[in-house]
């Protein structure tokens, strides 16, 4: 079943006479379940394409639709509404409110959903013993580590049990053992509750836990890795050769 | 591009971040000009006597300048802080500290003598306004009309090139204290570290609690308790600091930890609006209280002193129906029939009241007593007292072993308790005259200045009688007689009073016209209420101002966290929502503190200023709450273009 699926989508910015083309008629399809990675270089429309697909940004041509719902028709309202109950976020500066516990930062999506309070703290404990943060539950941001905070971030993605989420550079501010831990907890939730997940990095090991790498160039798909049956070593390795060839600026004669 | 156009340039991009400034320039130039064209302006000895109102403005405007100068400096502040990135950039791509500081100072230069021209143009066509509405409190009627005055120009330049140096002075501290490192890093410093609520804040917050109320229950009993009226100021000081101590621990404890308390009952599971409100002030208010505290304390202190004085100029009519109950007041017979005799060849038709007073010596040591506890060091026993007939009183009869006093108000009450059915014992020559207490009136039979404040004893015609015969020829009183004259047609009145200056009777001493002393009055009182008035507001509006720096700031701060909700699927709408509730309470306290503290300020006192209390007190209460409100409707504004940006 496909969740979300994008066709000719173009985004555009700057007037009409000085365009600078970010995207430009990109298909992407994620089915459910499906744990897909977009690399690309700086500059290439990653981000972008993140933004358009999550609803924040909208784009210019094309039709984005997740779960059968196009983006395109829904007004902002509509959008807060959609993103409340079939959307998650993770991002690379974890995007915690300094201000709220670690409880309260994970439960905001529920309270958005005005989900009971028994059902709710239902959910926290067990997303909360999936990634292990249950002992910094009353914990304010400023007090804990990285890892934690982005273990914390993935919790509150994930709480609601949204369709599909979405993550920018989740590894980006994490030393390596806390990012394949949280990567590892992720591919995990992935499988247990069966949640698409799409994540924008440029780290080639964040990559080779999904199933499948899209690699994006000047705002087109370049090509796309599947896992398949290979090890994640392997997957790693051919993920490596693929943006060394993708990754030179060409020098013409 | 030189450094002429860099300036030039950063000028025209940081309008933006300027505008609070210019605005923050402009009105205190306005302000402070137009007040200062007043004490300039010749018309104003007519509305006052003499150079008694100019001298009351000028002290007026010292208190200006120091309220304009702080809230300058804290803008300015406000703003060098925002700008604090590029004053590092500029340093980084090699400029010294002391071109930045040029920079910045010609920068503000501009800015400064742009806002000083609007400024001084506003408050020029303004300070006509001002001069309409002093003109009508103090019940003047000459038209008021616009006249630049040099010397008001020279005194406001001079102020304000003073300030300028000033901010010079902490700019350049700025930039001298600053690293660069630290410059890229000030608002993130600014912001507060979120920190675990404590037991000690928390005992704090109790505290702060104890101590304001405390304060205010001394100030309830501060005239009502001999003991603590003894050391009035001693007592005073003690309610002040314990209210200020008091309100500076409740900013910095009690809101936290009654908003911790609620928090806590929600067990992790927070709305929008807790999420905007709840959270973001408990830790706010927690780092402003030192703000916070002076701004409360200090509107506090302005609405207070409003009350009073509006109280005062409310209470004019009545207080001086109370204080001179007739007309004319003509405390000698010759001087009276003079006066009858020439309204009669007038054609003026009046009434004339005649009362005989009799000043004997008396022991009130059983009927009076001081409100509050004994007092063992004072004596009633040898008291003089004015004695009147019940004759002279048409709805009064006492009888043949009664006394009534009359001529009580509600200041006396306030002091004085007199016990009834005791005995009140009058010494004449010969005999002793033992009569009952019947009662207190609050009838106003006699004039203040007559009676010099003291109740007067109503007995029955008969005891006059024997009393006056009976009266110490050493005792010689300043009155002896009364009259009053009432006009009957109030049109007729101001020619009355014309002849009554005119006669020369005004000049005798205890000789009064109620007409004169009631524009006297309103005069003064209209004076002290226009000036207190003006005060009042300018400082409504910086705090107001202040308060919505600071939230303009907070909503810098918090965009990334609208950014986050509404990317969980908040819309504005429910954003907007939690921010309204966060500003009622970011507003609402401060306000709803210091409009407290103030009643309980005026409750102390004010029958020392006048004869009502409520209605002036709620009015000013009512006028200051809905200008106060505006810079909270502003701020939401401000949220609201925040919000929508955020995303």
């Amino acid at each position: 079943m496909v969740i979300l699926q994008a066709t000719k989508i173009y985004k555009t910015y700057g007037n009409k006479f000085n365009k600078q083309e970010v995207l430009s008629a990109l298909d992407l399809k994620v089915q459910k379940g499906e744990f897909v990675s977009i690399m690309g270089a700086s500059g290439s429309g990653k981000t972008t394409l993140l933004n358009v697909l999550s609803s924040i940004d909208r784009v210019s041509q094309g039709t984005i639709s997740i779960e059968g719902q196009n983006l395109n028709d829904m007004k902002e309202k509509q959008m807060a509404e959609f993103r409340k109950r079939h959307l998650g976020f993770i991002f690379q500066d974890y995007n915690l409110l300094d201000t709220l516990t670690v409880k309260e930062n994970i439960l905001l999506p529920l309270s958005v959903q005005k989900v009971s309070r028994k059902l709710a703290n239902e959910k926290f404990h067990a997303v909360a013993e999936e990634l292990g943060i249950s002992e910094i539950a009353t914990k304010y941001p400023n007090e804990i580590s990285g890892g934690q905070k982005q273990r914390t971030s993935a919790a509150r993605a994930f709480i609601h049990d949204p369709s599909i989420i979405f993550a920018d550079e989740p590894t980006g501010a994490l030393d390596s053992k806390a990012a394949s831990d949280l990567l590892n907890k992720l591919s995990d939730l992935n499988t247990k509750r069966n949640a698409s997940i799409v994540m924008v990095t440029h780290d080639p090991l964040a990559a080779s836990f999904s199933e499948r790498v899209v690699f994006i160039k000047d705002g087109q798909i370049y090509t796309q890795l599947n896992k398949g049956d290979q090890t994640r070593n392997e997957f790693f390795n051919d993920i490596i050769k693929t943006q060394g060839v993708l990754g030179g600026v060409q020098h013409d004669a | 591009m030189t450094l002429n156009q860099l300036i030039f340039r950063n000028i025209k991009k940081n309008l933006k971040h300027y505008y609070v400034y210019i605005f923050a320039l402009i009105f205190s130039v306005g302000l402070y000009f137009s007040f200062v064209t007043l004490q300039f302006d010749p018309a104003l000895d007519d509305a006052t006597e003499g150079r008694k109102g100019a001298a009351a403005i000028k002290s007026g405007s010292v208190f200006l300048i120091v309220i304009v100068s702080v809230f300058l400096l804290y803008a300015n502040n406000l703003f060098i802080k925002r700008r604090s990135k590029e004053i590092g950039l500029f340093q980084l791509i090699g400029m010294t500290k002391g071109t930045v500081f040029r920079i910045l100072s010609v920068e503000n230069f501009v800015l400064y003598v742009g806002s000083l021209n609007v400024g001084i143009f506003l408050g020029f066509s303004m300070s006509r306004l001002l001069m309409l509405i002093l003109f009508r409190v103090t019940g003047v009627t000459d038209v008021a009309t616009l006249r630049f005055s040099s010397e008001a120009l020279l005194q406001t330049l001079i102020v304000f090139a003073a300030i300028f140096v000033l901010i010079l002075i902490m700019n350049a501290l700025f930039i001298k204290r600053q690293s660069i490192l630290s410059l890229f890093r000030v608002t993130n410093v600014t912001q507060q570290r979120v920190k675990k609520m404590t037991v000690f804040q928390a005992i704090i917050g109790v505290f702060g609690i104890i101590l304001i109320v405390f304060g205010y229950y001394l100030s309830s009993r501060l005239f009502s308790s001999v003991f603590l009226g003894n050391q009035l100021f001693l007592v005073m000081i003690v309610i002040l600091a314990s209210v200020i101590v008091g309100t500076y621990s409740f900013y910095k404890g009690s809101v936290s930890f009654i908003f911790n308390l609620i928090r806590k009952r929600k067990g992790g599971y927070l709305n929008v609006n807790d999420v905007l409100s709840l959270s973001s002030i408990m830790f706010r208010m927690r780092s402003n209280s030192l703000l916070l505290m002076i701004i409360t304390s200090l509107s506090a202190l302005s609405i207070a002193l409003l009350s009073l004085s509006y109280i005062s100029y409310y209470s004019v009519e009545k207080s001086v129906e109370r204080t001179i109950p007739a007309d004319f007041t003509i405390p000698d017979t010759m001087r009276a029939m003079e006066f009858t005799q020439t309204l009669d060849s007038e054609d003026i038709a009046y009434s004339e009241s005649a009362i005989d007073l009799l000043t004997i010596p008396v022991d009130l040591s059983r009927v009076m007593s001081f409100t509050g506890e004994e007092s063992q060091d004072m004596s009633y026993t040898d008291t003089q007292m004015i004695v009147i007939s019940d004759a002279v009183l048409s709805e009064i009869d006492v009888a043949e072993k009664g006394v009534l006093f009359v001529n009580s108000d509600s200041l006396t009450e306030k002091f004085l308790k007199f016990q009834r059915n005791q005995q009140v014992v009058f010494q004449g020559k010969e005999h002793i005259y033992n009569l009952t207490l019947k009662g207190t009136e609050r009838v106003a039979v006699l004039p203040t200045r007559v009676t010099y404040g003291f109740v007067v004893a109503v007995v029955d015609e008969q005891v006059f009688r024997k009393m006056s015969v009976d009266k110490d020829p050493s005792i010689t009183p300043e009155f002896t007689e009364y009259h009053g004259v009432d006009i009957e047609n109030e049109n007729d009145l101001e020619k009355a009073n014309e002849l009554f200056n005119v006669l020369g009777i005004n000049e005798w001493a205890g000789h009064e016209s109620k007409l004169e002393e009631r524009t006297k009055q309103m005069q003064s009182a209209g004076m002290i209420m226009f000036i207190v008035g003006f005060l009042g507001l300018a400082f409504l509006v910086t705090s107001g101002c202040i308060l919505y720096f600071k939230q303009m700031d907070e909503s810098e701060d918090e965009k990334s966290n609208y950014t986050i909700l509404r990317k969980l699927g908040y819309t504005q709408m429910d954003l907007l929502k939690g921010i309204q509730r966060k500003q009622l309470f970011n507003f609402g306290i401060p306000l709803v503190v210091g409009l407290l503290h103030s009643y309980f300020a005026v409750k102390s006192g004010w029958f020392l200023f006048g004869t009502e209390m409520l209605t002036p007190t709620i009015i000013v209460m009512l006028i200051y709450t809905a200008l106060y409100s505006i810079f909270g409707l502003l701020s939401v504004l401000n949220y609201k273009r925040v919000i929508k940006d955020s995303l």
